[in-house]
């Protein structure tokens, strides 16, 4: 676990990471998180972590507009509650069954979410999401490494006390370009240790 | 120390076995020196038991098997004369016994023999060792997962089960008199339930846990359909949350070679370990409310209270006192 501040937006995925019937899996502040695209659209950012055995969902796949987890294939909807359970069929599911959710929005090409997030997600400027990069140094390090990268709006996400990940808007479109500016940024930070 | 301690005040049921075994424990560690200072907690249950290290029929006289029991770093080595000789790395004594075609070892003081099979000793069921599969994943976890019905129809379809033949009807489960659990009943629909079935059919389970970290089950033979196949499942606890499985299999005879009942139960196996490789939190939580189990689950509920009564506390997360008070 890090100290993750309460009220903030984190992006933790791209849109283009919720391939149709995957579960993406991702870590923020050390908490593993399974975040996937029903059917219908609505994005899901859940703990990783089924409430009946303890398996991470993000084992699971996309049944339509509900996660099923790999061990038992109960079925949950995009509220969390749980849907239907295979091996006792005809049973009225409680309602106290759920995964536990995470709050959700999507903007800029990015899905973003956060421990009580409070106003509106930032405004980014428009332009094209590049590939994540993980850099192994703590958040604010890398925070501070990104100010003046030019024709780059970055994001941070801690993963856990001293790992980040890097997401970049690349203003100008150039994703090739985006890719190598945070790979040269990560070669130096993590070679200055 | 302090958790050690704490061990001993949760298991009132025979103070002075718990007592006597913490004194030997501290005496190991002690001769075992600094490098085995971080041992200082290990649950006199699982130290003073006896656990399977190794299948004589994979000790090879010119490699030594290196593998490691309860934290503490063994070698296993077989001469010639097929002499076997187990060594903890750091010279600490243990105890060692042959049974079941493995090897077991005993780190603490036995207070009992290595687990007695009956069926071990039928002329007509060789005994078949399927083949260690490192899991990491706790031992109790290992268990809890060879104990579950509901998972039969997915992780392991088209073999154990299949969809839309999920529902576990209602089997029973109750206490053994010597200590642990028994579920009766249990019938699952299976496509391929061993490699002799040459169709679907409904099977019939026992389940046993007669040691913390021993199971095994009985399901009829798709041949001999008035007798059980029995597979034995010995965990071999490695830290609290790595483990290998020893699967043994006693099974009739149904025409099915050794290598391929190997063969059938290790892509069993296998279908598990991803399951179990992703469980969290990874020690299993004894906690009545840590989980949401159904009825499907009994016997996991089960053993789960069954391990809190006894006061295990290697691999799982202890219930708060009250609970395991009520159990």
């Amino acid at each position: 676990m890090t100290n993750l501040a309460t009220g903030v937006w984190y992006a933790i995925a791209a849109d283009h990471d919720l391939v149709d019937g995957h579960v993406y899996r991702t870590v923020l502040g050390g908490h593993e998180l399974a975040v996937w695209r029903a059917q219908s659209g609505t994005v899901q950012v859940w703990d990783d972590r089924c409430p009946h055995r303890g398996v991470r969902f993000s084992l699971g796949e996309v049944v339509g507009d509900d996660l099923r987890c790999q061990y038992h294939a109960w079925r949950f909807g995009p509220t969390g509650a749980c849907t239907f359970i295979p091996a006792q069929p005809q049973m009225k599911v409680p309602g106290t069954i759920r995964a536990r959710t995470w709050p959700v929005a999507q903007s800029g090409g990015l899905v973003w979410t956060g421990i009580d997030p409070a106003g509106p997600v930032p405004d980014l400027p428009p332009g094209t999401v590049a590939r994540a990069i993980p850099i192994a140094r703590p958040a604010a390090e890398v925070a501070a490494a990104l100010v003046a990268l030019e024709g780059l709006a970055p994001v941070v996400q801690p993963l856990d006390a001293g790992t980040t990940m890097v997401r970049a808007i690349a203003t100008d479109g150039d994703v090739p370009r985006a890719d190598r500016v945070l790979v040269a940024l990560r070669r130096r930070l993590e070679s200055a240790v | 120390m302090a958790r050690f301690a704490r061990t001993i005040a949760h298991t009132p049921g025979c103070p002075k076995k718990r007592n006597r075994a913490a004194a030997k424990t501290r005496w190991t560690l002690r001769r075992g020196g600094l490098a085995t200072a971080a041992m200082t907690a290990i649950d006199p249950i699982v130290w003073n038991d006896w656990h399977p290290v190794a299948a004589r029929c994979t000790l090879d006289p010119a490699r030594a098997h290196t593998t490691v029991l309860l934290n503490q770093p063994l070698t296993i080595a077989i001469d010639g004369a097929g002499t076997i000789t187990a060594r903890r790395d750091d010279g600490g004594a243990l105890h060692q016994d042959e049974r079941y075609g493995l090897v077991w070892v005993c780190l603490g003081t036995p207070d009992r023999p290595v687990l007695v099979i009956a069926e071990a000793d039928e002329p007509d069921r060789p005994a078949v060792v399927v083949g260690a599969v490192a899991v990491r994943a706790a031992g109790p976890r290992v268990i809890e997962n060879f104990l579950d019905l509901g998972h039969l129809g997915y992780v392991h379809a088209g073999y154990l089960g299949d969809d839309p033949h999920t529902r576990v009807l209602p089997y029973s489960v109750a206490a053994l008199p010597q200590g642990g659990i028994i579920a009766t009943g249990c019938r699952m629909y299976q496509p391929q339930a061993s490699p002799a079935a040459t169709e679907g059919f409904d099977v019939e389970y026992v389940y046993k846990v007669e040691r913390a970290l021993i199971t095994c089950l009985y399901k009829s033979n798709p041949l001999h359909r008035d007798r059980f196949d029995v597979i034995y499942l010995f965990v071999q606890p490695v830290t609290e949350t790595t483990s290998v499985a020893h699967p043994l299999l006693l099974c009739l005879p149904d025409g099915t070679t050794p290598q391929g009942l190997r063969a059938f139960q290790q892509t069993i196996f296998l279908q598990d370990k991803p399951i179990l490789e992703n469980q969290r939190p990874a020690r299993l939580p004894l906690a009545d409310g840590a989980d949401t189990p159904i009825a499907a689950d009994k016997s996991s509920v089960a053993y789960r209270r069954w391990l809190s009564a006894i006061g295990l506390t290697w691999g799982v997360i202890p219930a708060p006192a009250k609970a395991a008070r009520a159990a």
